[in-house]
């Protein structure tokens, strides 16, 4: 399998992990939209010293990847391309915080390494919830929860859309260096002078065929904007959201990690 | 035989079509289609029978003729209600079906037509039903084969209702226990249907009637028997 292939796959397969029948993805979307961000934001929303209490929040992924069934390693490693940005992000800060927090014997422990350990863990947790978001929610499913929250219906077509091309666009240019590949067997990769004739293939066949898809949703009445079954919020869904924001709370604002703390030496 | 009582579904008169300057490829197509037709429309490659069903279902409005739908004159203004009533199966499956479930695809039409949830899920699992996939309702799109892909179009269109199916090569690229499921499948659901294809035998076995297309005209038009049977006329249309 090529790169285009494999990440069509890896496609296929996200979206075999959001149509399992399991309690969390039966959840209402707006519930596992509103979960991501306020998690997403309490994570950021810390001090860049405060170490501790950032890493009690990895009970939410914690959760979910347990709740959800999902594994943490295809996970991290579905989030590869995503995750060194996110991870690298801190390093420069050792050069530029140089003050001594703690003395670990000889070794000084700065202000600028704590706070580069706690940009990473806060782009890991980051990406997992992203993760589990997109692992238990469909393109639909998160359009329908953005409806919900009333943004405009222009956006929310637009990302649907992409949703619905992107596949597209990767099947097209998969079949395109597959055939390139199949008459050129000696060559590694695509020589830099077909480059230019492939990128116009690919764009007109994909075009053709985003045509195709068009004429075919306005034969069948499409009006501008994709009409969705109404999904009633049950109590479940509400609890769910407001439990986790009231735990995520009480971990960000208040003493709660001391207490636990507390408890465990006592 | 068409008697005066019969409802007619589809008329087109005088039929012209160019894609561009000097180049006509329907040069005045004229035929009728009563309610409860079958018939195959055949033709060479380019004589225009895909450009013709486009037309049929207002795909394109660059025509010279009329065509009326149900009664209704192929115009800008009346594009929203012929589409209620004439439903198109296109050649490629794989680009006609762009939800993510086949469920979703197939509710896909109704919804549209703001039917009430119950109507739309009636109207899914009929669908379904008629073409013996109620299994694959779950299914996401991009796992089915080439012949559950085009029965999965073919319940998306059922699904609307419509008066009249237009279908485009339907047995294209299918293997033959798919080809002969599909023959089998068009056998049993009612309705008009038009079905533009090379496939002779396809013909035979699904329409009573057909058309010949040859140089941008109707060549002949009749019982499908009668006109397959006419190995001269199909050589010197160039099949």
């Amino acid at each position: 399998m090529n790169t285009i292939e494999n990440n069509l796959h890896t496609i296929d397969k996200l979206s075999e992990l959001q149509q399992r029948d399991l309690w969390m993805n039966k959840l209402h979307p707006l519930t596992r939209l509103l979960s991501s961000v306020i998690y997403i934001v309490l994570v950021a929303s810390f001090d860049k010293y405060d170490i501790v209490h950032l890493a009690i929040m990895a009970v939410y992924p914690f959760f979910c990847f347990m709740v959800g069934e999902l594994s943490l390693k295809d996970g991290l490693y579905r989030m590869r391309v995503v995750l060194p940005l996110v991870l690298a992000v801190g390093l420069p800060n050792p050069f530029f915080d140089r003050q001594v927090l703690i003395m670990a014997g000889s070794f000084a422990i700065t202000g600028g390494m704590v706070s580069m350990v706690v940009l990473m863990i806060k782009g890991l947790f980051t990406v997992l919830a992203l993760y589990v978001l997109i692992a238990t929610s469909s393109v639909e499913d998160i359009c329908y929860a953005l409806r919900c929250l009333h943004v405009p219906k222009t956006i929310v077509i637009v990302v649907l859309l992409i949703g619905r091309y992107i596949y597209m666009l990767g099947s097209e240019a998969s079949r395109i260096t597959t055939a390139y590949r199949l008459r050129a067997p000696r060559q590694k990769g695509i020589h830099y002078k077909a480059w230019g004739t492939l990128v116009g293939q690919w764009l007109i066949r994909s075009m053709d065929r985003a045509q195709v898809v068009y004429e075919s949703m306005c034969l069948r009445g499409f009006r501008g904007d994709f009409p969705e079954s109404k999904r009633g919020v049950r109590l479940n869904d509400v609890l769910y959201t407001l439990v986790w924001a009231l735990v995520l709370g009480a971990l960000r604002f208040t003493g709660a990690v001391e207490l636990i703390g507390q408890l465990f030496v006592a | 035989m068409k008697t005066g009582t019969e409802k007619r579904v589809l008329e087109v008169s005088d039929l012209k079509y160019s894609y561009e300057k000097g180049h006509q490829v329907l040069k005045g197509v004229t035929f009728d289609v009563n309610a409860g037709e079958n018939i195959g429309l055949i033709g060479a490659n380019g004589v225009g029978k895909s450009t013709l069903l486009k037309l049929l279902v207002g795909l394109d409005l660059h025509f010279e003729g009329t065509i009326h739908v149900s009664g209704h004159s192929m115009s800008r203004d009346s594009l929203t209600h012929i589409r209620e009533h004439i439903g198109y199966v296109f050649q490629d499956s794989d680009s006609q079906l762009f939800m993510s479930t086949v469920e979703e695809d197939v509710a896909f039409g109704p919804r549209n037509y703001d039917m009430s949830e119950t109507d739309v899920e009636k109207r899914v699992a009929d669908a379904l039903e008629r073409v013996h996939i109620t299994n694959l309702r779950k299914k996401q799109v991009y796992k089915l084969s080439g012949g559950e892909k085009k029965l999965a179009a073919i319940a998306a269109i059922l699904a609307m209702e419509p008066d009249l199916i237009l279908m485009d090569e339907p047995s294209v690229a299918l293997d033959p226990r798919n080809r002969r499921n599909l023959i089998s499948v068009l056998g049993e659901i009612p309705g008009t249907k038009l079905i533009a294809s090379h496939d002779l035998d396809f013909i035979v076995k699904t329409c009573s009637r057909t058309i010949l297309m040859y140089d941008g005209v109707v060549r002949a038009d009749g019982p499908t028997k009668d006109i397959l049977e006419n190995a001269q006329l199909l050589e010197e249309c160039g099949l």
